[in-house]
């Protein structure tokens, strides 16, 4: 029950995303991806800030106590936006999209594996190599129809 | 070659951003999650802040001057930083990631039918329909 409860949560993330990508794609195409990346994230930041003082029960640990390595997490998401804004007019959409989920999913379950970075163990079975090939045929899909879109706009 | 070489860094790109979600949740338990959330946003906007003023464009009275609706995007940032913070530790990384992939997609699909937010209106095809199947499928697999 909490479970279905958290995958709708995760669902509802992944709307938030696509939502997000759509307002933002328009900026992105009149004042380019930089100052757009930098909006959402200095109103991610006001708004944060805002939680931590109002919304969150106060802990004994706060963020200049926990380990350094352990805040590097924006380093990644930074690079994440730089390297889509170098990479998608030298391969396309279609390929990027693809490769970007492949390296997330590649490297989620790797994490759970080894419980890499402090996370709980959720070994590789059977079961999750059988989920892992249905992601590969939808990334493949995923692919062939962004081609498509990508072709028809090439050619519209 | 460059090509590949290219694909290559996307790769880690992806990677990086599931090495996100897995330093989040950790980080969320002992320290709180808006805490975590905040400490996603504040380093990225200094990275960003300092790309920004070194860019050769200048971008911000130009990103100032457009209709204020298009700049209200970023306010989703927390909302989706804040859930995968608090979910990761309680459904793991790959699950997590895997349902919020659906998520994406499915929210994607319609946006385009439908022409939501100034999108050029695109009707569902079988290709991202069939994907989202086999999403959901695999995320019933995984978890």
């Amino acid at each position: 029950m909490l479970t279905s409860l958290l995958i709708l949560l995760a669902l509802l993330g992944g709307v938030t995303l696509s939502v997000q990508s759509s307002v933002n794609g328009r900026l992105g195409g009149t004042v380019g991806v930089l100052a757009t990346a930098w909006l959402t994230f200095v109103l991610g930041a006001l708004i944060s800030v805002l939680l931590v003082l109002f919304a969150q029960p106060p802990r004994d640990m706060t963020l200049l106590d926990a380990p350094r390595w352990q805040l590097t997490g924006a380093f990644f998401g930074v690079f994440y936006i730089v390297a889509m804004v170098f990479s998608v007019p030298r391969v396309g959409i279609a390929a990027a999209t693809v490769a970007v989920i492949t390296g997330q999913l590649a490297m989620s379950v790797l994490i759970d594996n080894f419980a890499w970075l402090g996370n709980d163990r959720i070994p590789l079975d059977p079961q999750r190599w059988g989920a892992i090939a249905l992601l590969f045929a939808s990334m493949a899909l995923i692919y062939f129809g962004n081609r498509k879109r990508e072709s028809a706009h090439a050619k519209g | 070659m460059k090509q590949i070489l290219t694909l290559c860094v996307v790769f880690a790109a992806g990677m990086g951003l599931s090495v996100e979600a897995g330093l989040l949740g950790p980080l969320g338990e002992r320290v709180g999650h808006m805490s975590a959330t905040l400490c996603i946003f504040l380093v990225g906007s200094l990275l960003l802040s300092l790309a920004l003023i070194f860019a050769p464009r200048r971008a911000l009275p130009e990103l100032f001057a457009q209709p204020r609706w298009m700049l209200t995007g970023g306010v989703l940032g927390p909302v989706y930083v804040v859930i995968i913070t608090s979910v990761t530790p309680l459904l793991g990384v790959g699950t997590t990631m895997v349902a919020i992939l659906f998520g994406q997609i499915a929210a994607g699909l319609l946006l385009d039918h439908f022409g939501v937010f100034g999108v050029a209106r695109q009707r569902v095809d079988g290709y991202r329909l069939g994907a989202l199947v086999l999403i959901a499928a695999a995320l019933a697999l995984i978890h």
